[in-house]
C-alpha cells in the first residue's frame, strides 16, 4: 500500500515518537524515500522537538530565582 | 538533581514536605527550586507574557505552599506544581482576558482538518548547533508564543517540559486523544512557521554547503 501525502501528515508525531506500528512505519518510510516534501515535515518536526526540549529555550529571566525566593520570604 | 533516581527524588521531595508542613517553612524553596523552569513555562504558556508569567509562578506557588497538606503523592510533586499554576494562569485569564479564555474551553476545534505544509526544505543545521545561536532561541519562542493557547498549552506540556501524554491530559483536563490531536496540529504549524526563517539564514546555507549537501534551492 502507498501512503499519500497527508496520510504522511496525520501520523508525523506517531512517527518522530516512535510509536507507529511496524508495517505502518516501513510505509510511511517508504513514502519519504521519493518524498522529499515530507522528509522536510518530519525533520523539521523533530527538529524542533529536539530544539524546544533543550533548556536553552525558554530559560528563566535574570533574577527570577532572587525576586521568588524574596516574595515567599515575605509572603509564606 | 539530573542524575537522581525518580524514587530518590520522590523519597527526598516528601521528606521535605514533611518537614516543611512541621513548621520548617524555610525549606520551601528547595522544595520548588528544582521546578522554578517549569512553574515559570507554564505559566507563561498561557498569559504569554513574561511579567505576568512570573507574577503568576509566584503566586501559583504560594498557593501550592498553603495546599501542600493536600499533597498526596498520586501524581509527581512536579505535575501537581504545574495543575496548579494552568489553575492560577486560567483564572486570571478568565479575570482579565475573558475573550482569550473563551478560546481555550471550546474543545470543538481541534479536528485535525486538512493540512498542508508551508514551505518546503529541510533544516541545514543541526538542533543544537542552531540553538547556540540566541536569534534562533528568539524566534522559537517568539512563534511558539504565537500559537493559539489552546496549542501552546499542549506543546508547552509536552514537547518543552516532556510530561507525557497521559499527565499532560490529565493537567490540561482532556482526553488523550484531544492532546494528540493538538499537539500534532502545534508542531506542524510550529514547523510551517520557523522553516523560512531558518531557511533563509547565511549561517545556515554556509553549513550546507561546508558539509557537502545539496542545497535545494
Amino acid at each position: 500500500m502507498v501512503m499519500t501525502c497527508k496520510e504522511v501528515w496525520r501520523e508525523v508525531s506517531n512517527y518522530v515518537e516512535n510509536s507507529l506500528p511496524p508495517k505502518m512505519r516501513e510505509e510511511l518510510e517508504r513514502h519519504l524515500a521519493y518524498c522529499r516534501h515530507c522528509t522536510a515535515v518530519i525533520d523539521g518536526v523533530r527538529n524542533i522537538i529536539v530544539l524546544v526540549a533543550d533548556g536553552r529555550t525558554f530559560s528563566l529571566p535574570a533574577g527570577f530565582s532572587a525576586r521568588l525566593r524574596a516574595r515567599l520570604e515575605k509572603d509564606l | 538533581m539530573g542524575l537522581k533516581k525518580t524514587e530518590e527524588i520522590m523519597a527526598s521531595e516528601s521528606e521535605l514536605i514533611r518537614r516543611i508542613l512541621a513548621g520548617e517553612r524555610d525549606l520551601y524553596y528547595e522544595l520548588v527550586a528544582p521546578y522554578e523552569r517549569m512553574v515559570y513555562v507554564s505559566a507563561l504558556s498561557l498569559l504569554n507574557n513574561k511579567s505576568d508569567a512570573e507574577d503568576c509562578a509566584q503566586e501559583a506557588l504560594l498557593k501550592a505552599f498553603r495546599h501542600l497538606g493536600d499533597f498526596k503523592g498520586e501524581s509527581k510533586f512536579g505535575s501537581w506544581l504545574v495543575r496548579i499554576t494552568l489553575n492560577e494562569a486560567k483564572m486570571r485569564l478568565r479575570k482579565f482576558r475573558p475573550e482569550l479564555y473563551e478560546s481555550l474551553d471550546k474543545k470543538v476545534n481541534c479536528q485535525d482538518g486538512e493540512y498542508t505544509p508551508q514551505s518546503l526544505g529541510d533544516w541545514r543545521e543541526t538542533p543544537s548547533e542552531a540553538l547556540e545561536r540566541k536569534e534562533v532561541r528568539d524566534m522559537l519562542e517568539m512563534a511558539i508564543q504565537s500559537l493559539s493557547e489552546m496549542y501552546r498549552e499542549v506543546f508547552v506540556l509536552r514537547d518543552v517540559q516532556g510530561l507525557d501524554v497521559a499527565t499532560a491530559a490529565q493537567v490540561m483536563g482532556v482526553s488523550e486523544a484531544v492532546v494528540k490531536t493538538r499537539l500534532l496540529r502545534a508542531r506542524l504549524r510550529l514547523r510551517d512557521m520557523l522553516q523560512p526563517v531558518l531557511k533563509d539564514s547565511s549561517v545556515l546555507s554556509h553549513r550546507a554547503f561546508s558539509k557537502g549537501r545539496n542545497p535545494w534551492l
